[in-house]
C-alpha cells in the first residue's frame, strides 16, 4: 500500500492517505465521529442523505461537548423557551456544521420524526432553526443531543431581541406594498382607456363601468396600504404637527369621496387613479425608509447580549451554576482562564493576568495574586481563580456601567432632519393654498362642485410623491456607496447627522494607531541563533512577545524544544535549552537575575539574555497607522476640529499627537473623563463624532452624535455605535464623511426638485388647468426627476 | 359593444387577479418567502418522503393536543 493513495472519508467526503483512516467493510472513515454519524444515519433510514450531498466536504463532527443537561436549567428555559398559544415549547437555535441544502434536510428529517417534535424549520440563509415541541415528552437536551449526534452542533439564541421586532414592520409594509402596487397597476390599464376615452369621447355607460372598476381597485389601496398614513396623520394631530402624512390622508380620502360622487351622480372625471397612485409612490418611499432603519434594540438588550446570565458558585465544596442576580457579597465565584468578571470582589486563590482594558484603557495585561481586588468587567487571561465577591451585580461597576450607557444612549443628541422639517412647512402650506383656492373660486361665481373640484386638485397635485422619495432614494444611494467601501451605516438619518459635523474626537489605540506594538529598532549586540528567540516569544501570547516572533518571523528559522520554559509574570519568560539559560523580557527581569543595564529609551524595551549576556535589545512602539496624517490634514482643510483622546500615559499621546499634526490632546482619561469631554462639546453647540474601537471607548461612542468604530472593535463598542469601518482604514473614515456630505447634498438637490417641480404646478392646478391626464404624468415625472437625479450621483461615484 | 361585455371582462379579471393577490399574501403571512435560499433549494426535496413528514407532524400536533385536552395540567 502506498502512501500517497488517498481515500474520501465516507461521511464527511475529507481525504486522508489511506493508512490513517478506520476501514470497515468497504467504507472508510477519517476518524469515529464520521463513523458514528454514518452508523446513525444508516441505522435509522437516512442514508439517502449521501446521495443528496454528493461531493460536498463536510466539517466532521467533534466529541466535545459541553453537558447538555445545562440546557434544562430553569434559568435556561426562562431565557431561552417560549411558549406558543397551544402551550407548546418553543425555541430559536443556530446549527453550527451546516454546509449544503443536504444538511438542512437531514436536520429537518431526524427532527421530525423525533417523538414530541411538531414543528422543525431550519432557514437555508442562516442556519437558524424554529423548534416547537411539547415538553412533557421530549427536553431541549434531547433536542439538542440529536442535533449532535449526527454530526452538527446547536446553541439557542434569542430571537426577540435581535430580529422580530424590524422584520415585524417590514413584512407589514411589504404587504401593504403588493396589494398596493397590485391596484395600482391594474387600474393604470383601466386608466388608460379613460384617458383615450377622454380625447375620443366615450360614452357614459363605458365611463361608469370603468370608474366603478378602478372604485373597487382602490378601495383596498386607501384603506389597507394606506391605513399607515391615517395613522400617521392621527398621531400628528394629536400632537398638533401638520405631517406629511396628514396632506396625503387628506388629498387621498378627499379626491377618492369625489370620485365616488362622480361615478354615481355626475358625468365628469373621476380620479381613482391618483388615489391610488399617490398612496403607492408615498408608501414605497416610506418603505425605503424602513429598510435603512437600525434595528432598534436598547441598551439594555445590548449589554444583556454580553453579559452571561450564570455564574459559577462554590458552595459546601461544589461548582453550582447559579443566575448572576442571586449571587451575594460573600459568595466564592470560580472564574477560569478567558472568562470575564462579573462580580467585583477579592481573590482568594490563584493569580495571573487580567485585561482591565474594558475600564482603564490601559492595553497592557496586570499581574494579580491572592489578595488583590479584581474589578467586573475584567478579563481574566490566563488564570483560574477563586474569588470572594464584595459587590452584588445591582452594585457592581459593570452594572454601573450599563446604566451610564444606557443614560448615555437615551440623552444621545438628535439633530433635527431636513426634509421632516420641510414637509412640515411644504404640508401647512398647500392645505392653506387649496382652502384658498376653494374660497376663491367659489365666490368668484363657480358651482360649490368646480370649487371643490379644483381645491382638490392642488392637493392632489401637490401630493408629495417626489418629496416622499427624495430623502430615502438619497439615503439608499448614500448607504450602498457607503457598503462599496466597507462603511455601514445603522441607520440612514445619520448620514444627515454626519453631514453637519465639525468636530471629530478620535481614540488613540487601535484607532489612530494599530493597537499592536512593532518593532522599530533592533540593537545586536552579539551574533545569535534567531531560532532561540523565535521559540521563546513565539510560545507567549504577551502582545511585546507576538511582536517579537512576527518580527523575526521573515527570518528562516528552526523549531526548537526547550529543555524548560518558564513565564514569568509581569516579567518575561525564562528558559533553558542545551544547558544555556535563555532569559527574554523587561529590564527588571535583567535586574533580578543580576544583569546591569544602561539601556534606555522612552519607548518600550524587550532585552534577550543567553547566559546572563545581553545578546539583543528591541525597542517596539505601537506604530501609527496608515493615512492619518492625510486624515488629519483633509480634516483640517475641511474646517473639521481634530481632538485626540485616550488612556495612555502623556509622553506617549503626544509623541503619537505630534506626528500625526493633532494640536488637542487629552491623555490618561478615564471612560467617564472620555464621554464628559463630548458632553462639553455638546454644551458649546458642537456636532460631535466620537471614533474608536475599544469597550472604554463605549460611553463616549455613544454620547457622541455619531459614534464610528473600527470593525475590528469590541463587540459591544460595534453594537453601540452608529457606523462601522470594516477595513479599519482612516480612507475609509475619510470616505465616510464624503459620502455623507454628498448625500445631503443629493438630499438638498432631491428636495429643491420636488418643490421646483410643485411651484409650477401648483399655480397651474390653482388656477384650474389641470386635467387627469397632467396631474398623472406630473406625479410619474416628478418622482422620475428625483430617482434619476439620484442614480447620477451614484453612476458619478463609480468613476472616482 | 355591449357595454355588459367590459363590464364582465373587468369583473372577472380584477376577480381572478384578486384571488391570485390573496394567496400572494396568504404566502407571504405564512412565511414562506422568508428563506430565499430554501426556496430554491426545497425543490430537491419536495418528494413523497417529505410530504408524509409534513402529514406525520400534523397528526402528532393533533394528537399532543387531544391528550392535553383529555388530562388537562
Amino acid at each position: 500500500m502506498s502512501l500517497s493513495t488517498k481515500v474520501a472519508c465516507n461521511h464527511c467526503h475529507l481525504e486522508f492517505s489511506e493508512d490513517v483512516m478506520i476501514k470497515e467493510n468497504e467504507h472508510y472513515f477519517c476518524c469515529n465521529g464520521c463513523q458514528g454519524v454514518f452508523h446513525l444515519l444508516s441505522d435509522e433510514g437516512y442514508d439517502s442523505f449521501y446521495s443528496k450531498t454528493g461531493n460536498i466536504k463536510l466539517t466532521p463532527p467533534t466529541q466535545q461537548y459541553e453537558d447538555s443537561s445545562n440546557f434544562n436549567a430553569p434559568a435556561f428555559y426562562d431565557r431561552f423557551v417560549k411558549t406558543t398559544d397551544d402551550k407548546f415549547n418553543q425555541v430559536s437555535l443556530i446549527i453550527e456544521g451546516i454546509h449544503c441544502s443536504a444538511c438542512v434536510w437531514l436536520n429537518e428529517k431526524a427532527l421530525h420524526n423525533m417523538d414530541g417534535i411538531i414543528e422543525a424549520n431550519i432557514n437555508f440563509t442562516n442556519n437558524k432553526a424554529h423548534i416547537v415541541w411539547a415538553d412533557e415528552i421530549l427536553k431541549l437536551s434531547e433536542i439538542i443531543d440529536m442535533i449532535r449526534a449526527i454530526g452538527y452542533d446547536a446553541y439557542p439564541y434569542d430571537a426577540e431581541i435581535q430580529e422580530s421586532h424590524a422584520n415585524k414592520e417590514r413584512k407589514d409594509y411589504y404587504l401593504r406594498m403588493s396589494v398596493a402596487i397590485f391596484a395600482s397597476m391594474n387600474i393604470m390599464w383601466i386608466a388608460v382607456a379613460q384617458y383615450a376615452g377622454y380625447f375620443s369621447g366615450m360614452s357614459q355607460d363605458i365611463k361608469t363601468i370603468l370608474n366603478v372598476a378602478e372604485w373597487i381597485l382602490s378601495t383596498p389601496v386607501l384603506f389597507y396600504s394606506g391605513w399607515i398614513f391615517f395613522r400617521g396623520a392621527y398621531y400628528g394631530m394629536k400632537t398638533k404637527i401638520v405631517n406629511m402624512d396628514i396632506l396625503v390622508a387628506t388629498g387621498a380620502s378627499l379626491t377618492y369621496i369625489y370620485s365616488i360622487y362622480i361615478t354615481l351622480f355626475k358625468e365628469g372625471e373621476a380620479y381613482f387613479d391618483s388615489v391610488s397612485m399617490i398612496i403607492t409612490f408615498v408608501l414605497i418611499g416610506k418603505f425605503l425608509e424602513v429598510l435603512s432603519k437600525k434595528n432598534a434594540a436598547d441598551a439594555l438588550d445590548i449589554m444583556g447580549k454580553h453579559i452571561p446570565s450564570d455564574i459559577n458558585v462554590l458552595q459546601n465544596g461544589k461548582i453550582v451554576s447559579c443566575k448572576l442576580s442571586d449571587a451575594q457579597v460573600g459568595d466564592i465565584i470560580i472564574v477560569s482562564s478567558g472568562e470575564k468578571l462579573l462580580l467585583d470582589g477579592e481573590i482568594i486563590k490563584g493569580s495571573g493576568s487580567f485585561d482591565e482594558s474594558s475600564l482603564t484603557g490601559e492595553s497592557e495585561a496586570i499581574y494579580k495574586n491572592i489578595g488583590d481586588n479584581v474589578i467586573s468587567g475584567t478579563l481574566s487571561i490566563d488564570a483560574d481563580i477563586q474569588v470572594r465577591a464584595t459587590k452584588d451585580f445591582e452594585h457592581s461597576t459593570l452594572s454601573n456601567l450599563v446604566h451610564l450607557l444606557d443614560h448615555a444612549m437615551s440623552s444621545k443628541p438628535k439633530i433635527e432632519q431636513l426634509a421632516n422639517k420641510l414637509s412640515e412647512y411644504f404640508s401647512t402650506v398647500i392645505l392653506f393654498l387649496s382652502v384658498v383656492t376653494f374660497i376663491v373660486w367659489w365666490i368668484w361665481p363657480h358651482s360649490f362642485e368646480t370649487a371643490l373640484m379644483v381645491g382638490i386638485s392642488v392637493i392632489v397635485i401637490a401630493c408629495p410623491c417626489a418629496l416622499a422619495l427624495a430623502t430615502p432614494v438619497a439615503t439608499l444611494v448614500g448607504l450602498s456607496l457607503g457598503a462599496k467601501r466597507g462603511i455601514l451605516f445603522k441607520e440612514a438619518a445619520q448620514l444627515e447627522t454626519m453631514a453637519k459635523i465639525d468636530t471629530l474626537v478620535l481614540d488613540k489605540t487601535g484607532t489612530l494607531t494599530v493597537g499592536k506594538p512593532e518593532v522599530v529598532k533592533e540593537t545586536i549586540l552579539e551574533d545569535f541563533d534567531k531560532s532561540l528567540l523565535y521559540g521563546i516569544t513565539k510560545s507567549s501570547k504577551h502582545p511585546i512577545s507576538q511582536g517579537i516572533s512576527e518580527y523575526l518571523k521573515e527570518d528562516t528559522l528552526e523549531i526548537i524544544n526547550f529543555d524548560e520554559f518558564t513565564q514569568l509574570q509581569a516579567l518575561g519568560i525564562k528558559a533553558k535549552y542545551n544547558n544555556n539559560i535563555l532569559l527574554g523580557g523587561n529590564a527588571k527581569l535583567m535586574r533580578e537575575n543580576g544583569i546591569e543595564i544602561s539601556y534606555e529609551s522612552d519607548k518600550t524595551l524587550f532585552f534577550f539574555a543567553i547566559d546572563k549576556k545581553i545578546i539583543v535589545i528591541y525597542e517596539l512602539d505601537d506604530k501609527i497607522k496608515k493615512g492619518a496624517k492625510a486624515l488629519v490634514e483633509d480634516l483640517n482643510r475641511k474646517n473639521i476640529d481634530v481632538i485626540m483622546l485616550t488612556g495612555d500615559n502623556k509622553n506617549s499621546a503626544n509623541r503619537i499627537a505630534q506626528e500625526i499634526g493633532i494640536k488637542q490632546v487629552f491623555a490618561e482619561q478615564s471612560p467617564e473623563d472620555k464621554s464628559d469631554i463630548i458632553a462639553n462639546l455638546h454644551k458649546e453647540n458642537k456636532n460631535v463624532v466620537m471614533v474608536g474601537d475599544g469597550v472604554n471607548d463605549i460611553l463616549a461612542l455613544s454620547s457622541a452624535d455619531i459614534g464610528i468604530v473600527m470593525g475590528s472593535g469590541s463587540d459591544i463598542a460595534v453594537d453601540v455605535s452608529d457606523v462601522i469601518l470594516l477595513n479599519d482604514s482612516l480612507e475609509a473614515l475619510m470616505d465616510a464623511i464624503k459620502i455623507s456630505r454628498t448625500t445631503y447634498g443629493l438630499i438638498k438637490q432631491n428636495l429643491m426638485l420636488s418643490l421646483l417641480y410643485n411651484g409650477i404646478t401648483i399655480p397651474l392646478a390653482m388656477a384650474g388647468y389641470i386635467i387627469p391626464l397632467i396631474a398623472a404624468i406630473s406625479m410619474s415625472v416628478s418622482s422620475l426627476l428625483v430617482v434619476g437625479n439620484s442614480m447620477r450621483i451614484k453612476l458619478q461615484w463609480k468613476h472616482n | 359593444m355591449d357595454s355588459w361585455l367590459i363590464a364582465m371582462m373587468l369583473g372577472g379579471s380584477i376577480f381572478l387577479g384578486g384571488l391570485a393577490l390573496l394567496a400572494f399574501l396568504w404566502a407571504v403571512k405564512n412565511g414562506q418567502f422568508d428563506d430565499e435560499e430554501k426556496f430554491l433549494n426545497a425543490v430537491q426535496y419536495d418528494g413523497e418522503g417529505e410530504l408524509n413528514d409534513a402529514i406525520n407532524l400534523e397528526k402528532k400536533k393533533a394528537k399532543l393536543k387531544r391528550e392535553r385536552e383529555y388530562r388537562p395540567e
